[in-house]
């Protein structure tokens, strides 16, 4: 019964590829920009994730989110290493600055100091050695980077960089994980980063640490707070929030919109073209009718055929993203997309059971199929 | 025994001013193992006769006994499957499905009562073969004559060995020889001595296969004659 089903739904060629290429289209453009999306707002949380070895990240209080750093007093560190729980406390010196090349080419940068006595928040390095940042202006550059100052150049020893008025050699190319900014991120050592920092005097603008395996996170930076007024977070929490600042600034609408779009034409296309496909094939529902197929048998048959477009539209719509994705992905400054498999899920069973539902409405068309009309010649 | 046996039928459709009487107290009976022809000029309320007799639309009032049993004291499913056990169906526009071959179009029964997909085909197959028309099993419907096509439709109605078989003009779209040769097919493959066939037509150039003539006029039966005919 479920061949005849598929053969009748073959049998109409092109309303079948339609219907496939309505289904492949919701799913590519859903998938394709709910993956953007949530790669995009997960990189709002990049340089946070970064620092692997903090889960302790204090500031002003008003800060919303990495990319809001302001600076900290000096004494900061040694307060925040004076609370309860506190294993070990650093500074971070972040700065948002310019960078030129010595071709003239020159673009905003994110600026990371790392702290020479520990060497927590160091990268992961593509190129070089990261301990590398240590000497003396120098500084290594993420692949971002390489790509906006240095565009169709490979990275070699010797490269230079000016901040301000000064010249930083590039040691290496980091794997820093992609910001939300879309900033080349340079990282140096924090004294270095001390002596570029111009525009404030301060050298901290976050404190990094870890809690004691103990601690309680909550009450600690519940305490924190309460005892300096600086806002205390932990890393998930400090996640959380940079991607909600950005996620409050309208940066999600435009998505919602074409997610929107892709559903609405995709799965009216799919569900006008299944009616269109019933009504067509009318005379043949009522001749099953007639000879004796129920209902519920019609009904099956008619789900075999939805799940059929279903699964050849998902599964196009799917490989269409995965593609664009790996395409994408080689581009430095979309290194970090990926299609999680949660928005894959999410998506396709979206698609599918509303594919499923306009099936069932096309259902109610058999359903109200006269069997004494089969006479009619 | 009467395989259908029908007392004053009566049916309309609309109502008030437009309501039309098409059945005005219709008694009609068949026999097993006769071939009983329904005529009468178009109009006269024969295709919904059969619509009522095939439980495909019920009536105003009157009773239908099919083999003894009321039609109308079946649940709605119970009437599926009585007709999908028992009757049997001939159109005069085939109605055969165009995605299916021959083979599968004439194997839609037994798929309907869920025999499997290859043992349905081989029997609808065999059954293909003696109806003449082995040689075009795998062909689509779009790739027969009329002829041919109404075969296949035979063969449909035949494949689940029903009790009664009910022809609606089965030779109205097929040429003399081809309509004599379906009637042949029908007359000799059909009729067996636990079956009835009931053929509505108003071809008069086959009546001659009939055993029993019931003829229909505004309505009601106006009188039943039983022809010599030319089948043994």
């Amino acid at each position: 019964m479920i061949a005849l089903a598929i053969q009748m739904l073959r049998h109409d060629g092109a309303k079948f590829l339609t219907m496939v290429l309505a289904v492949a289209l919701a799913a590519f453009l859903t998938q394709n920009q709910a993956s953007f999306l949530v790669a995009f707002l997960g990189m709002t949380g990049s340089q946070i994730r970064d620092v692997r070895e903090a889960d302790l990240w204090v500031m002003e209080s008003d800060t919303e989110c990495f990319d809001q750093a302001k600076p900290l007093k000096e004494s900061a560190v040694q307060t925040v290493r004076g609370f309860e729980g506190v294993d070990w406390a650093l500074p971070m010196l972040k700065l948002d600055t310019h960078a030129r090349t010595e071709s003239g080419k020159l673009s905003t940068i994110t600026l990371i100091g790392v702290s020479e006595d520990s060497r927590v928040g160091e990268p992961r390095m593509r190129q070089g050695e990261a301990a590398a940042i240590y000497q003396r202006d120098s500084a290594v550059i993420d692949p971002g980077g390489m790509a906006l100052l240095y565009p169709g150049e490979e990275f070699r020893p010797g490269m230079k960089i000016r901040i301000h008025d000064e010249w930083l050699e590039l040691r290496g190319v980091s794997e820093a994980s992609p910001p939300f900014t879309g900033f080349p991120i340079v990282h140096v050592s924090h004294a270095t980063a001390m002596r570029l920092n111009r525009a404030e005097s301060r050298s901290t603008t976050f404190v990094v640490g870890r809690l004691r395996p103990d601690a309680d996170a909550i009450e600690v930076t519940r305490r924190i707070h309460e005892a300096t007024g600086w806002k205390a977070l932990t890393r998930q929490e400090f996640e959380a929030a940079s991607w909600k600042f950005y996620s409050d600034q309208g940066v999600p609408n435009l998505f919602y919109i074409t997610i929107a779009v892709g559903l609405i034409v995709g799965i009216s296309f799919t569900g006008q073209t299944f009616l269109m496909f019933v009504k067509e094939n009318a005379r043949a529902f009522t001749t099953l009718k007639v000879l004796g197929f129920t209902h519920p048998q019609l009904a099956l048959m008619m789900t075999a055929q939805a799940t059929l477009v279903v699964l050849l539209g998902l599964s196009i719509g799917t490989a269409m993203v995965v593609a664009t994705t790996e395409m994408a992905k080689s581009l430095p400054f979309f290194r970090g997309l990926y299609l999680p498999w949660q928005v894959s899920l999410a998506c396709c069973a979206v698609i599918g059971g509303v594919t499923v539902l306009t099936a069932g409405l096309s259902f109610r068309q058999v359903l109200q199929l006269k069997p004494a009309e089969v006479f009619r010649s | 025994m009467n395989a259908v046996h029908c007392q004053q039928i009566e049916k309309s459709f609309g109502s008030g001013e437009t309501e039309v009487k098409v059945l005005r107290g219709v008694d009609f009976t068949a026999h097993q193992g006769e071939m009983t022809f329904l005529v009468g000029p178009s109009g006269c309320g024969k295709t919904t006769l059969i619509s009522i007799i095939a439980g495909l639309l019920g009536s105003d009032s009157g009773r239908v006994d099919l083999f003894g049993e009321s039609i109308a004291s079946l649940s709605p499913r119970e009437q599926i499957l009585f007709r999908r056990r028992h009757l049997g169906f001939v159109f005069q526009q085939y109605n055969l499905l165009p995605s299916l071959t021959a083979a599968e179009n004439a194997a839609v029964p037994l798929f309907a009562a869920g025999m499997g997909r290859k043992a349905a085909v081989a029997k609808a197959t065999d059954l293909l073969e003696k109806l003449g028309i082995g040689h075009r099993a795998d062909a689509p419907p779009r790739l027969l004559s009329g002829g041919q096509q109404q075969r296949v439709a035979l063969a449909r109605a035949l494949v689940h060995e029903p009790r009664l078989i009910i022809c609606d003009e089965p030779t109205a779209a097929l040429d003399h020889k081809s309509g004599e040769s379906v009637m042949e097919l029908l007359s000799s493959s059909a009729l067996h001595p636990e079956r009835a066939v009931v053929v509505v037509t108003h071809d008069n150039r086959v009546f001659h296969f009939a055993h029993r003539i019931a003829h229909m006029d505004d309505g009601v039966i106006t009188h039943t004659e039983s022809p010599v005919t030319t089948h043994s």
